[in-house]
């Protein structure tokens, strides 16, 4: 039962059951604000003496003002007003005269308007040119009625602002009933104007975020231009990309498959191949549902939905489709954590095969970075990365050297060169944009800056800098506000450096709460980090057993550095024990190992630290020596700050203990040297403010002065220790047990 | 003079009939027809009802000083008025003072506003620039009749108008409450309950609402109640009203049929519109959805005859045009169906029905692309329409894209949890997809809520038998079997020599001979499984005369060991239970 007041609508374009919002291809028409921008371009040909500056400034106007939404008299009047005082003057005064008179005046206006072009060579080619000669079509199209009534607009539209329509009272009932009429005052827009506003806001959100409107205000202009027109599909699509920023599921799938409902038709309209434009967009239909079900980790419907579309691209022996199906395959298989690597080499291979080249990098990419987690030599990585780089730079292919640059600092970061890392972060960072929304402008807003930046932080939270690291914090929190979707990336780096500055201070009580965060968001690091809380706590069963359950997981997904991290751990629980040392030197060798043949050169310091450590409770500070020695350099050069400190101590005390064997003379030369050494140690120790391992020190430093015989200097050692004695709590640990 | 003089005299003389005939409880105080809709509900109920005598037919209601100074102005308008000439009847009305004449005179403005509007539709000059074309003169009515209303001084008539112009300038809220201040002021005016109705989404909603206590509140809650498909309610309702004196009434009889339709008691509404037709015999609301039920019923020579009756009353209408349609579809002439819907469309395209029908016809035609546009339009018209999410699910599964067809076949299973048929599509989608768990789910959910095809079994059984559960399968088919006999038609699918062959096979294995001859010889009534059912009667006595012992110790309870393991009570039967069908 129709009311009788719904508005019988009926639609003239609908031919065959099918509405075709095109069918006069009018894509853009006449509105009053169109003509003040004519009567801008008039304006500006007809006036031929002009300031440079000025002419500059307006050329530069003319191309947003064409495109953006229409706007208020008062506000294109105040843009044209910024660039030259005289030209308003004029535009307003042949406004005024149109609406002023009479309708003759409007068709004057457009009759004389193409005299002043007609000459010159823009008329004919250029965006201004097409433009001017848009209008002047679409005006001509118009029917009588629609002439009377754009005149009626122009008319209100030149009079808005200076003429109250209603009192006070009025207005205040007419005000609350339209919340979107604020948005609405800038006029509905033309399909060319919606084009230009989708186009722009999807590119803002895949390259900068902030830049682009916040999902609720985007949304709202997305259902007013969807309620005006259902049938504009691209805003459905622009609906998906803007719900999967908030995550929400229910409405990005359902915008995702009314946009393919929609484009299912058009595209087997529009393409002149007919029925094989259809079928491809039924393909990329199921495909994109497949990547709506990753991103929201739903595997199992991603695989399903991978398989149909694969299925479909191949009864219809579509190998571009196929080509992408395939490289959705490999990522899939990574995101369960299973091993790709056959898959992806064969995507490769197909990709060069087909010529795709955007598909043939993303691919070696990913090749690099599982390479890199099993091991592969890292000439071969780089080399590869090398030669991913030229084709890219070749092609402008902006959003993979940023992924590239990334991928050598996460490289050079895992295999422990601080220095190398730096230089690539920097790199990245100083790149010029190439992309034209921030072209000039260094930063962009994707997931490549976000790591590189987190590592940034991490670096120089080893080196104890952390007023530079709140700094990048602070940049990564206003580039990547909490809710978009790589703010995970440094919310888990700083509760990382968080946690290790609580770990250094001996304030094991901050750290705990930090532990739950960062099982949160990546629970395997959770794991490694309470047991380390554990473990400083002397909970050494519970450590034990969480150790345990991490060895199981990082087995499972092949992690190798927190394989490596795990076997310290737990060699470091094994000293605690009575017979510790012995039962831990199998364990570290075999971390030793692991790290050398991955090339992980921080790791491998670290674990030859550890030996070196055993070595020396074991009673053989000789070879303990030896090895100190031989990783010093590499650990001065790259290492942590807290990673020196402790390399310098443990070579002071290897000295010491020599020192207790040797003859007399070289006694003295011995112990003057741990002396020195425990100095350099101290000073790095007292940069990071780590207090536990100052005492130890000074402890030391007083036994080995009064072995001098420094009687002064072996006071201030002792009263140094006492301070700081009294001020930490006493923990367990004594001086001997630790590295 | 004399002749305004004349109209007015008869003009009366007509108000005080409609007055008579409304009903003996109301004192509605009449203004003209403000809704064709709701006049003629008033006046259709009270044919339904007895007769009057004479002496108690209500007396006109009085005229008050003020309408007697309007009333020239008011026949002058309203004559304008009903030659749709709206600007003018407003303008010779805007210095009145009666309720009446103000009445007349907003709601010209307000007409004149939307026809101004669509005429402009037709004139605007790009697609976008389409739904941008508003009512202008609502804002002004707005203020007008705000002002008004706090003071106190709008009618029924005049609120139910405020109201809609707050519903047209999309203040939903508000125009709820000016909708039920309307029905409290004029219980009797059945416009203002249709709009409260349009904009009532749920029964939490309409459970919150201080409706007036009137008679007419039934007739109300029982549309709604059909709206929100709350279908045993709505009958309730629908069966108290005709007891408490409307049982003559189409309206409710028509009524009652549709909610016979959505619960799919096909018999039952068939019956009903047989019944509507006889007593209102040029009746063409509601038919096209008789149409359906033919349709349905594949009963040719009925929908044709209703078909050319209904061409004969009015070719122009849009159910005529949906009848037409479901006739050529029938027929298998689906370009000329899909015409005939169109053409409906093009009569009002706010169908939603014909929206979703020419869906069907493209899908027909072949041609998915016409038919997933269709189904689009038919959501975006309605977005609780599972018929078209279904349509578009089987659209998609006829594409080859089972996985995609999902997420349509489970809107429509929303919309309808009680609905076999999405039950039994989403488990053929999962089937596909080798998902045979959640596969088997669907399959056994759409068995307990009742499966109207009588498929769900069968395939459900089918599974478990290619996964080689044979005590499941052997037990479904048990069911299935039952299920066909007892509903005593003949169907034409039925598969029953297949699940007969089977359970043959099945207690032949399980050595239970006398069960498995049994089923063999009821193979032997089917043409094809009679083959199959010698050869197993052959192989069954060969294995007597070796003299095995027929094995009794293999308990039935073993066998027949629940389907699945739910706490939903199965219908066991004992296999023997067999020789007392007849098939």
């Amino acid at each position: 039962m129709a009311s009788v007041h719904e508005s019988l609508y009926f639609n003239p374009m609908m031919t065959n059951g099918v509405v075709h919002a095109n069918v006069f291809s009018i894509k853009d028409w006449v509105t009053p604000y169109k003509i003040a921008v004519l009567s801008l371009l008039y304006e500006m040909s007809t006036t031929k003496p002009m300031a440079l500056l000025d002419r500059r400034r307006l050329n530069k106007l003319i191309l947003p003002i064409q495109q953006g939404p229409d706007l208020t008299l008062e506000q294109f009047l105040k843009i044209v007003e910024e660039c030259c005082l005289r030209m308003v003057n004029a535009v307003k005064l042949r406004l005024f005269l149109m609406a002023d008179g009479e309708l003759q005046d409007m068709e004057h206006f457009f009759t004389m308007l193409p005299n002043a072009f007609s000459d010159s060579e823009a008329f004919k080619t250029s965006v201004v040119g097409l433009f001017m000669r848009q209008m002047l079509l679409a005006y001509n199209k118009l029917s009588f009625s629609q002439v009377y009534k754009l005149y009626k607009s122009l008319q209100q539209y030149c009079r808005r602002g200076n003429q109250p329509e209603l009192s006070a009272e009025d207005m205040e009932l007419t005000s609350n009933e339209d919340p979107r009429m604020d948005i609405n005052t800038r006029g509905p827009l033309s399909q060319k104007q919606a084009e230009y506003f989708l186009a722009r806001q999807a590119y803002l959100l895949k390259n900068d975020e902030n830049k682009a409107m916040s999902p609720a205000k985007l949304q709202d202009e997305l259902n007013n231009i969807l309620k005006f027109n259902p049938d504009f599909a691209e805003a459905h699509y622009l609906s998906y990309l803007n719900s999967m920023r908030v995550q929400d599921i229910y409405i990005s799938t359902h915008s995702l498959l009314h946009y393919f409902d929609r484009l299912i038709l058009s595209g087997g309209e529009g393409k002149s191949n007919g029925d094989e434009g259809y079928g491809r967009s039924l393909r990329y239909a199921v495909l994109n549902l497949a990547t709506l079900h990753c991103r929201f980790g739903h595997y199992q419907q991603a695989d399903l939905a991978l398989q149909e579309s694969i299925r479909i691209a191949q009864e219809a022996n579509d190998h571009v489709c196929l080509q992408h199906c395939l490289s959705w395959l490999y990522t899939l298989e990574q995101m369960k954590g299973s091993d790709s690597v056959v898959l992806t080499e064969d995507s490769v291979k197909i990709a060069a095969h087909f010529c795709l080249p955007y598909l043939a990098s993303l691919g070696i990419q990913s090749l690099v970075q599982q390479g890199a987690k099993q091991g592969m030599p890292a000439n071969k990585l780089l080399d590869a990365l090398r030669g991913t780089d030229i084709m890219h730079w070749k092609q402008s292919l902006s959003e993979l050297i940023e992924i590239s640059l990334a991928q050598t600092t996460s490289i050079w970061r895992m295999y422990g060169k601080s220095t190398m890392a730096r230089q690539q972060a920097q790199l990245l960072l100083n790149m010029n944009s190439l992309e034209p929304v921030n072209f000039g402008v260094q930063q962009n807003n994707t997931e490549a800056f976000a790591v590189t930046l987190c590592h940034l932080a991490e670096l120089h939270a080893e080196q104890g800098l952390y007023a530079v690291v709140s700094d990048i914090m602070k940049h990564l929190k206003q580039q990547f506000p909490p809710h978009t979707q790589h703010a995970k990336l440094w919310m888990l780096c700083d509760l990382k450096i968080q946690f290790e500055k609580a770990m250094n201070d001996g304030k094991y009580h901050l750290a705990d709460p930090h532990v739950t965060a960062i099982s949160a968001l990546n629970s395997t690091e959770g794991l490694y980090r309470k047991a380390q809380l554990l473990k400083a706590l002397n909970q050494t069963t519970k450590a034990s057993k969480i150790l345990k359950q991490l060895q199981q997981r990082c087995e499972k997904s092949k992690n190798t550095e927190m394989i490596i991290r795990m076997m310290l751990a737990s060699a470091e629980l094994h000293w605690d024990s009575a017979t510790g040392f012995a039962t831990a030197v199998p364990l570290l060798l075999q971390a030793l190992a692991l790290s050398r043949q991955h090339n992980l050169q921080s790791l491998t310091s670290e674990t030859l630290l550890h030996l070196a450590f055993t070595q020396l409770m074991l009673g053989i500070p000789e070879q303990a020596l030896v090895l100190v020695q031989d990783v010093l350099e590499s650990v001065l050069a790259h290492g942590s700050l807290i990673d020196k400190g402790r390399a310098l101590l443990l070579a002071a005390r290897c000295h010491m203990a020599l020192a207790g064997a040797a003859a007399q003379e070289h006694r003295l030369t011995a112990v003057e040297l741990a002396v020195h050494t425990l100095d350099e140690a101290a000073v790095y120790f007292s940069q990071l403010d780590c207090k536990e391992r100052m005492r130890d020190i000074h402890y030391l430093q007083a036994r080995l002065h009064h072995s001098l015989g420094n009687i002064s200097q072996r006071n201030k050692c002792a009263m140094l220790f006492r301070l700081l004695d009294q001020e930490l709590p006493s923990s367990g640990m004594t001086v001997v047990n630790r590295l | 003079n004399t002749d305004i003089h004349k109209h007015r005299q008869t003009e009366r003389q007509t108000q005080t009939q409609t007055d008579r005939q409304t009903d003996r409880q109301t004192d509605i105080h009449n203004h003209r027809q403000t809704d064709t809709n709701t006049n003629r509900q008033k006046d259709k109920l009270a044919v339904s009802l007895d007769a009057l005598p004479l002496n108690e037919i209500p007396a006109a209601p009085e005229l008050t000083e003020e309408d007697a100074r309007d009333l020239d102005a008011l026949c002058l308008a309203k004559s304008h008025f009903e030659l749709k000439e709206y600007d003018r009847a407003a303008y010779f009305l805007r210095g009145c003072r009666s309720q009446k004449a103000y009445f007349l005179y907003m709601y010209s403005r307000y007409l004149s506003g939307e026809k101004k509007k669509d005429d402009e539709t037709v004139d605007s000059l790009g697609p976008l620039e389409k739904g941008q074309v508003r009512n202008e003169a609502l804002r002004e009515l707005r203020v007008e009749l705000s002002k008004k209303h706090s003071a106190g001084e709008l009618d029924g008539f005049a609120l139910y108008l405020y109201g809609v112009v707050l519903r047209k300038l999309d203040l939903l809220k508000e125009a709820v409450e000016i909708f039920v201040a309307a029905t409290h002021a004029l219980p009797l005016h059945w416009g203002s309950w249709l709009e409260l109705c349009n904009l009532i989404t749920n029964i939490e909603m309409l459970k919150s609402l201080s409706l007036p206590e009137c008679w007419v509140r039934d007739f109300f809650m029982a549309h709604m109640f059909t709206e929100l498909q709350m279908i045993k309610e709505a009958l309730q309702k629908y069966q108290s009203l005709m007891e408490a004196g409307f049982a003559k009434s189409t309206y409710i009889i028509s009524q009652i049929a549709v909610a016979y339709h959505n619960i799919r008691d096909i018999d039952q509404a068939l019956y009903l519109f047989n019944e509507l037709r006889e007593q209102d015999p040029f009746r063409i609301e509601n038919m096209d959805t008789f149409s359906n039920l033919l349709y349905v019923r594949s009963m040719k020579p009925e929908l044709s005859y209703l078909a050319h009756n209904l061409v004969e009353i009015d070719k122009y209408r849009v159910e005529t045009c949906c009848v037409i349609g479901n006739y050529y579809s029938l027929r298998s002439q689906h370009e000329k169906a899909a015409l005939y819907f169109q053409r409906a469309l093009k009569l009002n395209p706010r169908c939603l029905g014909a929206w979703t029908l020419m869906g069907h016809e493209y899908m027909e035609m072949k041609n998915t692309s016409a038919a997933i546009q269709a189904y689009r339009h038919a959501i975006e018209v309605n977005k609780r329409d599972y018929r078209a999410w279904y349509g578009l699910g089987q659209t998609y599964e006829i594409l080859k894209m089972p996985f995609y067809s999902l997420y349509y076949y489970r809107k429509a299973h929303h919309l309808r949890p009680n609905d076999s048929r999405m039950l039994v599509a989403l488990g053929e989608c999962y089937e596909k997809l080798s998902q045979q768990v959640e596969a088997k789910k669907c399959y056994w959910r759409a068995y307990s809520v009742g499966d109207v095809e009588r498929m769900a079994l069968l395939k459900l059984a089918k599974l478990h038998e290619q996964l080689n559960e044979s005590d499941d399968a052997a037990q479904c088919y048990i069911i299935y079997i039952q299920d066909i006999f007892s509903c005593g038609e003949q169907l034409e699918h039925a598969e029953v020599s297949t699940a007969l062959r089977y359970l043959g096979q099945y207690y032949f294995k399980n050595k239970l001979y006398d069960e498995a001859s049994l089923c063999a010889q009821r193979c032997c009534d089917y043409n094809d499984a009679r083959e199959e059912g010698k050869a197993l009667l052959r192989q069954i006595s060969a294995v007597r005369e070796q003299g095995e012992p027929s094995s009794t110790d293999l308990s039935l309870a073993c066998v027949f060991n629940p389907l699945i393991n739910t706490t939903t009570p199965v219908r066991r039967a004992s296999p023997l239970d067999l020789s007392s069908v007849t098939p």
